[in-house]
C-alpha cells in the first residue's frame, strides 16, 4: 500500500481552473492550502489554509485570489479600487509591491483562514482587529517582517 | 459491495482524485487521491450495481499481467481502505 497521506502539489493555473470549476458546479466553498510568505505574519507557507468562495463584490479590506498577470495568481488584500482598477498588495510583501487587475480576474473571495489549525472567519473580531493593527504598522512594516522573519519564525 | 453514491473520480491535472459531489466546501487539503491502478478498480466498480472481490480480481487481471492470488490480495487490501474510509459499503 502507498503512503496514507502524500502532498500533492498543483500547477497554480490548472488548480485555479479547478477551482473555478467547482463553484460552477455549484460548491460554495473551497478550501486549500497556501504556499509562498506574501502573506506574512498571518499566513505561514505550506501550514495555512484559506477558505474561499466565489467572487464577492469587491471591496477594500478583502483579501481575493485574482490572476494578476496571465497565469499567475496571488492572495492579496485589496488596498484600494479606483474605478475598474483594484489594486492589491500581499501582508507580507513589501508597501511598493502591489499587483493591479480588474474584477473578472478574481477567482474566489477568502471567507476564512485555517491558521495553526484553528478557523478564523474574515468577519471575526480578530481577523479584523489583525487587519486593522497591521495596516496601522505599514511605516514599519519592513523592519517588522525582518525580525518576524529573521527572529520569530527561527525560534518557534 | 458498492461504491457509495456522491462520489466522483476526477483527473484533475494527472492526478486521480475523488471529488465529493453532494457537500458543500472541496477540502483540497484532505482529497482523497487514487493511483491509476486504483481509479481504474473504482471506475469499473461504480459502474456496477454491486460488485465482489471475484469481479474486482476480474477487472484487474483483464487490465494488467498479475497472478490472480497476488491480485486478490491487493483487491482485499483496497475494498478494506475503500470501506475505512467511507467510499465503499456492503
Amino acid at each position: 500500500m502507498e503512503k496514507e497521506y502524500k502532498k500533492i502539489k498543483m500547477e497554480n493555473h490548472a488548480f485555479m481552473q479547478d477551482v473555478a470549476k467547482r463553484f460552477k458546479e455549484g460548491h460554495s466553498s473551497v478550501t486549500f492550502t497556501v504556499y509562498g510568505i506574501s502573506m506574512h505574519p498571518f499566513l505561514g507557507s505550506g501550514r495555512d489554509k484559506v477558505v474561499l468562495i466565489p467572487p464577492a463584490s469587491p471591496a477594500v479590506g478583502q483579501v481575493v485570489l485574482a490572476e494578476v498577470l496571465p497565469r499567475r495568481y496571488a492572495l492579496h488584500r485589496i488596498i484600494r479600487i479606483e474605478g475598474d482598477t483594484i489594486t492589491m498588495r500581499g501582508d507580507g510583501n513589501p508597501l511598493r509591491m502591489t499587483e493591479q487587475f480588474t474584477a473578472d480576474k478574481i477567482v474566489g473571495t477568502a471567507e476564512a483562514f485555517i491558521r495553526k489549525g484553528r478557523y478564523v472567519s474574515t468577519n471575526s473580531r480578530k481577523w479584523r482587529c489583525y487587519s486593522a493593527i497591521w495596516q496601522a504598522c505599514n511605516p514599519i512594516r519592513r523592519l517588522l517582517l525582518i525580525i518576524y522573519r529573521r527572529i520569530i519564525l527561527k525560534i518557534f | 459491495m458498492k461504491i457509495k453514491k456522491g462520489f466522483e473520480l476526477q483527473n484533475v491535472c494527472g492526478e486521480y482524485i475523488i471529488v465529493p459531489t453532494g457537500i458543500e466546501n472541496i477540502d483540497y487539503s484532505k482529497i482523497i487521491s487514487l493511483n491509476e491502478t486504483a481509479a481504474y478498480l473504482w471506475e469499473g466498480c461504480s459502474k456496477l450495481d454491486s460488485f465482489t472481490i471475484d469481479t474486482m480480481v476480474e477487472l484487474l487481471m483483464r487490465e494488467y499481467e498479475v497472478e490472480e492470488e497476488i491480485a486478490r490480495e491487493d483487491c482485499e487490501k483496497i475494498i478494506t481502505r475503500w470501506v475505512e474510509m467511507g467510499l465503499a459499503e456492503e
